[in-house]
């Protein structure tokens, strides 16, 4: 059981159960990959076959959606956008917690997120893709918003987007996201990439050699290596906070009662991540469970992101009576009506599924028992993704449905099309996080064994008794690379 | 190793066999220039040469102007005279509904008619038309339309027909078997065509009918009442400024009283309507007060009474409630001897207009206001009589030869007569039909009706003036007009609609050719002016329904349908009801405490039974509505129509017998449990913000804005004052609008009264989709101009105020910030433009739009469209694809258009009133007022000055250029209404 209580601050708890050496923690992982790849397990195959369909579902969907137009959604007038926006919205608050892991507590040196980063980074960019079809779909006429949106020259002189627009800032923040993290994604890789190479043979050692660029572990090598990723890491850092502010601004910049307000940014953000960590949580209980991995994800990880689920809970609750607070204050009918309207109205089973799901299960995390709690936390993370799900939906669809003028009240029903789609992105996901499974190392070997190496110096140093002791059966000299080991 | 790889650049061809033997010579003729010797000068530049070289050149320096022969071809110059391609040409022409002709202009392109306008020189149109009127081209172009002769079902034509006809004459005899079923007359030219066939068979007979009975007074006149002259209307089961006039000279002249002219003093009219539908003119009044229907003549009789006991003096006693305002209408009422009127509507019995008579002779109104005017139909009997006299001869078998012009009497006869069961006894049954409906399906020939665009006719106003109807393109199913039909059948001299029109014409004119030509220019003919008579007499033989207890059933026209013959017109089909703002159907309406005794609410099921005749139809809650009445408009529920009206509605003229054409009682009622959905363009009835929890404090949004005249003069800024708000300013500096011409709209709402004319007008002019009624229920109408409706008070007692709602081209549009693609942006003349294929669609900017205006294509609107409805798109505006969003452009291209005329005129300034919008040309009450605003000797600058002129929701700092002139309510100072006007304040 990893030990808590924190005594001296220069001594980090066990973040690495079972005391297993280096090598183990490589082969730990790289055999999961071999294993898979070496005789392709039936439950795999069903589970691609699961998520596969929802994915051909996903296209289907959208190939209809194309040729026939929006009406197939049940975007209507006055809710001009809907689940389109929302699951965008969605998708890209998902993906804040893995850049976060990844990048910014990379600059807190919280040595506790070596284990899950590459697992989140993934999770990122699995849904950061998925966000981005409904940006280009969800428009009337895909087919030229896919480069009018982009500011690409052309014969009419200067036809540019429109800079004043949120949503051109959208293009230009979630396609910077898309690319920064797919790189720190990508670099962070690469020593386990080489690694694989190491231990792969035939086609796969081709595959992994061309995609770890000639690692070979040498100090230079780890220097170059550890300075660009400070460096994407530096990056990262403000686009967490910036992407879905921009997000947010398509809101906040509109006239709407309900989206016209400052608290936007920083609400939006803190939702992002308290989604996005419920998600990893999610997905992370699930994988170290099937692929034995408690030791290396330890208890304490997910305490942790839970904790961090706490807090960002905690700041969207706050954020929710800021805004009912406010819009009672400023006297505004329009604003004052809106959450009224919210909370009272035709969609007050919404907005009680987001208090309930958001506001009130987080705190149960105030309690030691629960947050270390499996099962718990599993269904809490669902229950928080479901209600930051709604939180969006009732944000926009509730803002749209009754604005100024009573007499373009209108009310959104979704289709068995808006809902397929959506059920598809799914599926796209977690047809992505299955080859990532199946090819890739889903834990930074690399950083997990410098964490170690790093904690076994300190203790040498500071001659504690704490922390596992690594050195048995590795010498201590030994170069910590991943690249050499067989 | 390394492959350079050869680069594939076809075949090489060798030029001459030197080439590929490589021969020296050969390589040196193939590396010159000029193959040949020019490019040498054998001999040295000598003084000669040079000389020879430079007069060589200047004489041939002229070879560059040599070019190919010049071949000259010839266009096609034989065009058609007066034809400018691409420029409309406007066609006077008339057209009559209801018995009442309105003189109208058809704007025709490339030889088919695209729009009708109002023609201003005809008295019962000056410039304004109906939502009829506006949707009668589309009819033209109605795919379904009745296009060839029919024998007892199977295709034919009409020299079959006219083989037929042959064949009958000598059975005919003195025509005591032969009947003629027409609309009621008010064409000259055929009433000539008619007087020959009554000559020449003496003993058949002519029968007019109508399904809406317009006219329960005396035939032949109709009253004529000039409400500009009235101060004080009070209208008993009127709705003379909706359905029960379908031209719009009643709406022209009441709302002169209505409208501000002089601000410093103002002066309105006022108006009691005393109803038990809500109508239109019950939006309008002033006062308005509920009771059945079967109990108006009950209130005309006291208030007649009161009038008559005017030597007692009058006290007011009470407040709000119909017979307690009797004592003030009445003190009103002879306060304003001789400029005041009452009036009734047709669906009263001829008793009750009987005693309203009687009411405008007390009170010395007949002469000045009312006055009754001759019609054209000669019909003296009243028009139910006649008709059932008719179906009780053909229930008999005596008669042989039954000529059908009126529009489908199978559907809409009482059905009590069963008229459509008779019908099968009549040997030869002759129906001109409009489109394949129930009576072609009873009838053994079917001849194909001519639209009024396609065929030559006449009609005459009510005060005689003539106008000709003159065709605007070609029969497009060779159509006959009725009078061509009953020409061809009573063998009159002229066969030819045209021969029969300007035969008929011609010999009355005195100027002759030149002047039948300015007839048709002008769309009017000086006729002989109508006497009016002061003493019409009634038909009180009608009785009247009789008492009963249970429900009484009102019939009522459709705004949409009127009497079902518009059934498949698609754009009167989408236009919402201007009280109910239902599409696509017909309901039962109830009011509030009716629908709560029953049970019932939206879309429950009713049946509605009396003497074993029942139908079953879906109930909507009418505030407003008298108790224990139900308010059907008739004409839905067809079964034989295209496939636009397919589905719609219920058919009410199924439990209307001829006791009850206009209303009748003694109705049951039962649920049936299930529901029916209906389609409606707004959900939301009220300002006042619904009441969602306790702690909620009353806020009524101050979005039309309204008070009584009495405060307007103590508070004439009262408009915008109701919402307070700080400062507005903008981040940006303020564009410099102050120059060039800036193009604003006022729209007053003392005018407006919610017709729809302005609504399809738009439909009309900016080729906009019509989406069914599965995506109106979704929320996804197309109309560019849309009309809320508000009510105010309370749910039993409300009042209504309409507002027309466009895109107010705002001059800090919050729609152009946030497109992304800068697909609306703005003019430098003060328009936001849509730009439709810039446009992706992401529908930014109608979430960012506070009014709501703009329309998405959701899908492809257009998709099967047939190609004959093709015809009716105006070609100067694009057809939006799907995908794309659209909005009201202040018809640009009519702005455009006259800039292009005015700059070919030298000048750049447009004149006031040059360019007018569909919607303000249109519009029958003139609310709406378009100009440059920077001209300020414009109306539109004048109203912009006025203390009335508002911005809907200023406090965003829209600064949108379209603004509302506040509405303003005449209430009687002694009555306090129970509907009185909230103040707003805040």
């Amino acid at each position: 059981m990893a030990d808590l209580a924190i005594r001296d601050p220069h001594v980090s708890p066990v973040l690495v159960e079972g005391n297993p050496s280096l090598h183990e923690v490589t082969t730990d992982v790289a055999q999961i990959v071999e294993g898979i790849n070496r005789k392709v397990p039936k439950e795999w195959y069903m589970a691609l076959a699961l998520t596969g369909g929802l994915t051909m579902i996903l296209f289907a969907m959208l190939g209809y959606l194309v040729f026939t137009g929006i009406g197939v959604w049940g975007n209507n007038q006055p809710v001009g956008w809907a689940w389109d926006i929302t699951n965008f919205v969605f998708w890209i608050g998902i993906g804040h917690a893995g850049t976060l892991i990844s990048a910014i507590l990379f600059l807190f040196r919280q040595k506790w997120r070596t284990s899950i980063n590459r697992f989140a980074e993934a999770m990122t960019l699995f849904a950061v893709a998925c966000a981005l079809i409904y940006p280009l779909f969800h428009t009337g006429r895909p087919w030229r918003a896919a480069y009018w949106l982009l500011p690409l020259p052309n014969t009419h002189l200067s036809v540019w987007p429109n800079f004043r627009s949120p949503l051109v800032w959208d293009v230009f923040a979630v396609s910077t996201y898309a690319t920064v993290s797919a790189l720190f994604w990508y670099v962070g890789l690469i020593p386990d990439l080489a690694t694989m190479r190491d231990r792969a043979k035939g086609l796969a050692q081709k595959i992994y050699g061309a995609l770890s660029l000639g690692w070979r572990g040498s100090a230079r090598h780890w220097r170059n290596y550890e300075m660009a990723y400070l460096i994407l890491a530096g990056v990262s850092t403000p686009l967490v906070l910036s992407v879905h502010s921009v997000v947010s601004f398509d809101f906040a910049t509109s006239v709407l009662p309900g989206w016209h307000t400052t608290i936007f940014p920083p609400y939006f953000v803190a939702g992002a991540i308290f989604s996005g960590f419920a998600m990893v949580v999610t997905l992370m209980v699930i994988a170290r469970w099937a692929f034995q991995l408690q030791h290396l994800v330890t208890l304490k990880h997910l305490e942790n992101m839970n904790k961090i689920m706490l807090a960002t809970g905690t700041i969207v609750g706050y954020a929710y009576a800021t805004e009912f607070f406010i819009a009672w204050y400023s006297g505004n009918p329009y604003e004052r009506f809106t959450f009224i309207n919210r909370a009272f109205g035709p969609y007050s089973w919404a907005y009680w599924t987001m208090i309930s799901c958001n506001v009130i299960s987080p705190q149960f995390f105030w309690f030691k028992k629960l947050r270390t709690s499996i099962p718990f936390m599993f269904i809490l993370s669902i229950f928080v993704n479901i209600g930051m799900w709604f939180e969006r939906f009732v944000i926009i669809a509730t803002s749209l449905h009754r604005d100024f003028l009573p007499s373009s009240w209108g009310y959104f029903v979704p289709t068995y099309v808006d809902m397929l789609t959506f059920l598809g992105t799914f599926g796209l996901f977690l047809t992505l996080f299955l080859f990532f499974v199946r090819f890739l190392p889903m834990i930074a070997v690399s950083e997990v064994k410098g964490m170690m190496a790093n904690e076994a110096m300190h203790s040498a140093v500071h001659g504690t008794a704490h922390g596992p002791d690594i050195h048995a059966p590795a010498p201590v000299s030994e170069p910590v690379s991943g690249g050499l080991h067989k | 190793m390394i492959q350079i790889t050869k680069k594939l650049t076809g075949k090489k061809y060798w030029r001459s066999l030197d080439q590929v033997y490589q021969a020296p010579e050969f390589q040196d003729w193939l590396n010159r220039e000029f193959p040949g010797e020019a490019a040498e000068m054998h001999d040295e530049p000598s003084r000669r040469n040079i000389l020879k070289l430079m007069g060589a050149s200047f004489a041939l320096g002229g070879l560059t102007a040599c070019r190919r022969p010049v071949e000259h071809i010839l266009p096609f110059s034989k065009g058609v005279e007066n034809f400018i391609h691409g420029k409309p040409l406007y066609y006077n022409t008339v057209m009559s509904l209801g018995g009442t002709a309105v003189g109208l202009t058809a704007e025709t392109n490339e030889g088919r008619p695209t729009k009708i306008e109002g023609n201003p020189s005809h008295g019962w149109s000056l410039g304004g038309t109906r939502g009829y009127h506006q949707a009668s081209v589309l009819s033209l172009y109605d795919p379904n339309r009745a296009g060839v002769v029919l024998n007892e079902g199977k295709n034919s034509d009409w020299n079959a027909f006219a083989g037929h006809i042959q064949n009958l004459q000598g059975s005919f005899g003195n025509g005591a078997g032969l009947r003629f079923l027409s609309e009621p007359l008010n064409s000259p030219s055929f009433a000539a065509v008619k007087k020959h066939a009554l000559t020449r068979f003496p003993a058949a007979k002519w029968i007019e009918y109508s399904a809406i009975q317009t006219n329960a007074t005396a035939q032949p006149v109709i009253p004529r009442i000039a409400f500009d002259k009235a101060a004080v209307v009070v209208a008993l089961d009127s709705d003379f400024l909706g359905l029960d006039d379908t031209s719009v000279l009643a709406v022209k002249e009441f709302v002169r009283g209505r409208k501000i002219t002089n601000e410093d003093s103002p002066v309105m009219n006022r108006l009691y309507t005393i109803e038990p539908q809500f109508t239109v003119t019950g939006a309008a009044a002033d006062h308005r007060y509920r009771i059945k229907s079967s109990e108006v003549g009950a209130y005309a009789s006291a208030l007649l009474s009161a009038i008559q006991s005017q030597s007692n003096p009058l006290k007011v006693v009470g407040q709000g409630s119909a017979d307690k305002a009797i004592a003030a209408i009445a003190k009103d009422l002879l306060a304003n001897r001789g400029k005041s009127v009452v009036v009734t509507g047709p669906r009263q019995p001829a008793a009750v207009h009987q005693i309203v008579h009687q009411l405008n002779q007390a009170l010395g109104n007949v002469g000045p206001v009312v006055t009754y005017l001759k019609t054209a139909s000669e019909q003296t009997r009243p028009q139910i009589d006649a008709f059932k006299e008719l179906a009780g001869e053909m229930a008999n078998g005596q008669v042989n030869t039954l000529v059908i012009m009126a529009w489908n009497p199978a559907f809409t006869a009482p059905a009590d007569l069963e008229f459509e069961a008779s019908l099968k006894k009549v040997a030869n049954t002759i129906y001109l039909a409009q489109d394949v409906d129930e009576t072609a399906a009873a009838s053994k020939w079917v001849i194909p009706a001519a639209h009024f665009l396609e065929s030559w006719g006449d009609a005459t106003a009510p005060d005689g003036t003539a106008s000709i109807q003159q065709p605007t393109i070609q029969p497009i199913h060779d159509g006959k007009s009725p009078a061509e039909l009953v020409a061809a059948i009573t063998g009159y001299k002229d066969q030819k609609a045209y021969d029969i029109v300007r035969n008929y014409w011609l010999p009355t004119l005195s100027g002759g050719e030149a002047a039948w030509k300015k007839a048709l220019h002008d769309g009017i003919l000086p006729a002989a002016a109508n006497t009016g008579t002061t003493t019409p007499t009634f038909h009180t033989s009608v009785a009247s329904p009789p008492a009963a207890s249970g429900f009484e059933v009102l019939f009522v026209p459709s705004w949409s349908v009127f009497d079902g013959r518009f059934v498949n017109n698609a754009w009167l089909q989408e236009a919402p009801d201007p009280i109910t703002k239902l599409t696509w159907d017909n309901a039962a309406l109830l009011s509030p405490a009716t629908a709560k005794k029953l049970g019932v609410g939206l879309g429950d099921v009713i049946s509605i039974e009396r003497n074993g005749r029942k139908v079953e139809g879906p109930v909507m809650v009418q505030p407003g509505q008298a108790d224990d009445t139900i308010v059907i408009p008739v004409g839905y529920g067809r079964t034989k129509v295209g496939h636009v009206g397919e589905g719609t509605g219920f058919n009410a003229y199924k439990i209307r017998t001829s006791d009850s054409f206009g209303f009748g009682t003694g109705f049951n009622v039962t649920k049936t449990g299930r529901t029916y959905p209906l389609a409606r363009t707004q959900e939301f009835d009220y300002q006042e913000e619904p009441k969602l929890i306790g702690f909620q404090s009353d806020v009524s949004r101050p979005i039309v804005r309204e008070a009584t005249i009495e405060e307007f003069k103590k508070e004439p800024n009262f408009a915008n004052e109701m919402v307070e708000h700080p400062p507005l300013r903008s981040l940006y500096g303020d564009y410099d609008y102050s120059r060039g011409q800036q193009w604003a709209m006022a729209i007053d709402l003392n005018a407006c009264i919610g017709c729809n004319a302005c609504m399809i007008a738009c439909v009309a002019e900016n080729n906009i989709g019509v989406v069914g009624k599965e995506q109106v229920a979704r929320g996804r109408e197309m109309h560019w101009i849309r009309l809320d409706r508000y009510y105010t008070g309370s749910v039993e007692e409300p009042q209504a105020v309409t507002a027309p709602i466009t895109c107010m081209q705002c001059e800090t549009a919050p729609c152009e910030n946030v497109c992304p693609v800068a697909a609306t942006v703005h003019s430098p003349e003060g328009l936001n433009d849509m730009v439709y294929n810039r446009c992706v669609g992401t529908r930014y900017c109608s979430n960012n739009c506070p009014y709501k205006v703009r329309r998405f294509n959701f899908l492809n609107w257009h998709l099967n469209e047939a190609e004959v409805t093709k015809m009716v798109y105006n070609p100067e505006v694009t057809v939006r694809m799907r995908g794309v969003m659209e909005k009201c452009t202040y018809c640009v291209q009519r702005i455009q258009n006259a800039k292009i005329q005015a700059r070919t005129e030298n000048r750049r300034w447009l004149k006031d009133g040059e360019v007018t919008p569909a919607c303000a040309q249109a519009c029958p009450a003139e609310c709406i007022t378009f100009g440059n605003v920077n001209d300020l000797e414009s109306r539109i600058a004048k109203l912009k000055q006025s203390p009335r002129n508002y911005a809907m929701l200023a406090e965003l700092n829209t600064k949108p250029r379209t603004t509302y002139l506040a509405k303003l309510r005449n209430p009687n100072p002694e009555l306090q209404p129970a509907n009185a006007v909230e103040e707003h304040r805040g």
